[in-house]
């Protein structure tokens, strides 16, 4: 299995002197094409921080992080932000919609901006809703939806752009037992088709989903799942 | 008394023979708890003397088929109108074995709690590979048991989270 996203001996300390605090300490592990990894911990035990990590959206104090055997202290800022476009795809607890796009507007806005058209982005927005089971609420606004629905369109919108790895905070948070289910399905088969997934999750029933199960404790990463790791 | 009711809740859709309540209740519980086929006729045995079925008659293969009595029936519907409740709750290694090494000399607390929940994240992840190939219409039982089974493991992680925090609270304030 080929390494697609890997975290070596990366810390990241937030303030400096007496105040520092350590959010993650000298952790290491690497996310294969093809894996579902699901990161477990309660709060303040640095799940969100290392998300923000692997999502390039911060940076280590200490070690070295890669996506596709390459560090990201190394890429420019502008490549960076071509690589949160192209390669990574976010699943915030925030479900940062647009409000003043319909629910399919905003499931197809990450395509037009990556220059698909009009009419083929229409066309993959709309499969992507059906596949939260969302078709029906289409045209509706992000007001006009309850809050596990905004989810759903926020999943469909991180799904639309194909990206070889999705970064998910709890999105499974404010949904009912069934569509969480579905959508830990919808991540299951996004990385059975070869892509991956992270997904930061308090739910061991969700966690479950994933071939390997992280647990974080205090900024420190052990696995939960040797052993069934071992067997596939 | 499970597989006394079991049967009843059987018998009360036909009357049948020993073996095919036997793989009835495999069926219908997904093969969870296999039923040893001696306890079948000697539940039935044990029916027969309290007057919840009566033999209806020998089927074609000579087996001796049984009818559900209106004493019978009766008793499947206070079986049906009472909910479970284990009460004193059934006992639980797992929550034995922690509470005595808290505190005990050679017991770490933490690594019990640690290898426990790996232990069980692992049978959580089977149960979810089980549930990732289950049919939802053809599979039904299946599917509801391991529901059951999955929930269970998660409280019991949750119950381990909690048991861990709740230490470190402790350990904070001595």
């Amino acid at each position: 299995m080929s390494a697609v996203l890997a975290f070596d001996d990366v810390s990241r300390v937030f303030g400096i002197g007496e105040a520092a605090v350590t959010a993650l300490d000298r952790v290491t592990w690497t996310l294969h094409a093809g894996e579902l990894v699901a990161i477990m911990g309660p709060s303040g035990s640095g799940k969100s921080t290392l998300l923000a990590l692997a999502g390039a959206l911060d940076e280590p104090t200490h070690g070295t992080i890669s996506v596709h055997a390459r560090s990201l202290a190394s890429c420019t800022a502008a490549q960076r932000a071509e690589l949160r476009r192209r390669t990574l795809g976010f699943v915030f607890q925030d479900d940062n919609l647009v409000p003043g796009l319909t629910a399919l507007e905003n499931t197809s806005l990450p395509l037009e901006l990556d220059g698909v058209a009009r009419n083929e982005a229409r066309t993959r927005g709309l499969a992507a809703l059906e596949a939260v089971a969302l078709t029906g609420l289409a045209q509706r606004f992000p007001a006009e939806l309850s809050g596990g629905q905004r989810q759903r369109v926020a999943i469909a919108r991180a799904f639309v752009g194909e990206r070889d790895i999705l970064l998910a905070d709890e999105p499974t948070g404010a949904l009912d037992t069934l569509v969480g289910e579905h959508v830990m399905r919808l991540l299951r088969g996004h990385c059975d088709a070869g892509k991956s997934a992270v997904v930061v999750t308090h739910d061991a029933a969700h966690a479950a989903w994933a071939d390997r199960v992280l647990s974080l404790r205090d900024g420190r990463l052990a696995d939960l799942s040797l052993a069934s790791g071992a067997d596939e | 008394m499970t597989i006394k009711h079991s049967l009843l809740a059987i018998l009360a859709a036909e009357p049948t023979h020993g073996y095919g309540l036997k793989s009835r209740f495999e069926e219908s519980t997904a093969g969870a708890w296999p039923l040893n086929v001696g306890q079948v006729y000697t539940t039935l045995n044990r029916l027969e003397r309290d007057g919840l079925v009566v033999p209806e008659g020998i089927d074609g293969s000579s087996r001796q088929s049984w009818r559900l009595t209106d004493e019978g029936r009766a008793a499947l519907h206070d079986w049906y109108d009472t909910p479970v409740v284990n009460d004193p709750p059934a006992r639980d290694e797992l929550a034995i074995k922690v509470l005595l090494a808290i505190g005990a000399d050679g017991a770490d607390v933490g690594d019990i709690l640690h290898q426990q929940r790996a232990a069980t994240m692992e049978r959580l992840q089977q149960f979810t590979r089980h549930k990732r190939k289950a049919d939802p219409d053809a599979e039904l039982p299946w599917l509801l048991l391991l529901d059951a089974l999955i929930l269970k493991a998660e409280a019991e992680i949750r119950w381990l989270d909690l048991c861990e925090q709740r230490i470190a609270g402790r350990d904070a304030e001595r």
